[in-house]
């Protein structure tokens, strides 16, 4: 009896321990957020976004001060990408430094994974995130200006950074002024906090959505990019804007994302990921990357405050 | 009882006076995200207020005169110009305020005008919301004593704004802070904890 004990609890040991991780329906892409990876197998990424001249084109990738492994890899991909789609700036939304603020933690956390792109001159703009000190404002390498919520155009488009950590009634007031008289084609919000999201760890901010939503509908903000949610999601527009999650820049919540969730258009969160975007007239392309190189998203949206 | 016509129209115009009083309420409520600045109900409550920016502002101009000594921090500074300045704010403004007791800021009337304004302007769903965004923070560790520094290591809890737009403004260079049930005031600069309060959960 005792034998048949011990085969009995053998077995369901080599059960649990070789079984799938859980797959939520979202998920697609195949990277496993564990073992090393190679770039697309060695081959060239496949870049699918337009890459026109005057075109806007920047990246978008959020969570990711740790410094691991992983995050180097996943900045890899971006300087990989960045050889066939030559983007100008990199949105960074919150937490960009995780723990200790030292300077040797900016150092290892960003400076020493995103060197081969800050030579390059790419411009990083950063927001802060519930685990960042507001001295990272005056970070050089996080274009702050010294502020803890500004704003910054791009050709066409008007971009609004937000401190979601601490969105108190004079940042409300100012966001209201400046997009009251904001003639951009493009208005564009990013922040840590995601307003809509389906993780199932955080989730959607109600309490943001229920002070900003108003504003962005009343002045017509097109888009707003979040973090926070350790994973990739594009929202189903909600009331007409676009809402995209990308905070897996450098943790991973593997299997976060609710399934069968109301507001998930696309999803992925079985790997760590980035955003790239791209602004050409009337229509926003983005692509979304992997750790291993993979395409687990992409598409067009039109401005929807343009007749086309 | 009867009641004649002239109570009958006396009573409605009452009403109706009362009705038009609390409509002129909402319309001032500004456009951020429909959230109300509720006027301030008492006289009792005005005085409070009036304190606690009193004391806010005593703490500010301590702290312009420590910041003044020290060399201004460029807005594209290095980690190392970071570190040094914060170091030498803390240090700074720690000695010129060696001694400060808990209540400093929230003396017990002010602890109560704030707990008074969680408790009665915050309807009971944003309540709930409240108190899981704050809870859920990692904020074991953060020693409440006044004139620490907040540890750079632990978590800054967001102030869901639903709670924030409630509570008396405040300027830049000071935030609110929550570590567990308790409120805290912080310096923006240099994360010295310049005062807290217990129990100001909603």
């Amino acid at each position: 009896m005792k034998r048949i004990h011990t085969y009995f609890l053998i077995l369901a040991a080599l059960l649990i321990f070789s079984s799938a991780p859980a797959v939520s329906p979202s998920q697609n892409g195949n990277g496993s957020g564990d073992g090393k990876v190679s770039i697309n197998g060695g081959s060239p990424l496949k870049i699918n976004l337009p890459t026109k001249d005057g075109s806007v084109r920047f990246v978008i990738i959020g969570d990711t001060g740790t410094g691991s492994r992983q995050q180097h890899e996943l900045a890899a991909v971006m300087v990989k990408a960045r050889e066939t789609f030559p983007y100008d700036f990199v949105l960074l939304l919150g937490d960009n430094l995780y723990g200790n603020e030292s300077p040797a933690d900016y150092k290892k956390k960003f400076e020493d994974v995103y060197r081969p792109i800050l030579d390059q001159k790419v411009k990083f703009y950063a927001t802060l995130g519930n685990h960042d000190e507001p001295a990272q404002r005056f970070y050089q390498f996080f274009n702050m200006d010294g502020k803890e919520y500004y704003r910054f155009t791009k050709g066409n488009i008007a971009f609004y950074c937000l401190n979601s950590n601490y969105l108190d009634k004079k940042q409300l007031e100012w966001l209201e002024s400046e997009l009251a008289k904001d003639t951009s084609e493009w208005k564009i919000t990013f922040h840590h906090h995601p307003p809509y999201s389906s993780g199932g760890k955080h989730g959607s901010d109600s309490a943001l959505r229920k002070v900003v939503e108003p504003i962005f509908l009343k002045y017509g903000v097109n888009a707003a990019f979040a973090g926070h949610d350790h994973f990739y999601e594009r929202i189903k527009p909600q009331k007409g804007i676009y809402y995209f999650v990308s905070g897996a820049g450098g943790k991973l919540r593997s299997g976060d994302v609710k399934s069968n969730s109301p507001l998930t258009e696309k999803a992925f969160d079985r790997d760590m990921s980035f955003m790239l975007a791209e602004v050409v007239d009337n229509q926003l392309y983005f692509q979304v990357l992997s750790r291993t190189g993979e395409t687990v998203d992409e598409g067009v949206l039109p401005n929807q405050r343009k007749k086309n | 009882m009867k009641v004649n016509q002239t109570q009958l129209r006396a009573a409605l115009t009452c009403l109706v006076l009362l009705l038009a009083g609390t409509a002129g309420d909402r319309a001032e409520a500004n456009s951020l995200g429909g959230q109300t600045d509720k006027p301030i109900a008492t006289k009792q409550q005005k005085r409070s207020l009036a304190l606690f920016e009193s004391h806010v502002s005593d703490y500010l101009k301590q702290r312009e005169r420590v910041k003044a000594k020290l060399p201004p921090l460029s807005k594209d500074a290095t980690p190392e110009q970071i570190a040094a300045y914060q170091k030498k704010f803390v240090e700074e403004l720690r000695a010129m305020r060696a001694g400060t007791k808990p209540g400093y800021i929230f003396n017990p009337e002010i602890a109560e005008y704030f707990r008074t304004i969680i408790k009665t302007e915050i309807p009971p769903p944003d309540k709930a919301e409240i108190r899981q965004t704050i809870l859920e923070a990692d904020t074991k560790g953060v020693p409440l004593k006044v004139n620490f520094p907040y540890p750079e290591t632990k978590e800054l809890t967001q102030i869901p704004p639903t709670l924030l737009l409630k509570l008396p403004q405040l300027p830049n260079e000071v935030k609110y802070r929550y570590v567990g049930r308790n409120l805290l005031l912080v310096d923006t600069d240099n994360n010295l904890i310049i005062d807290y309060m217990l129990d100001a959960l909603p």
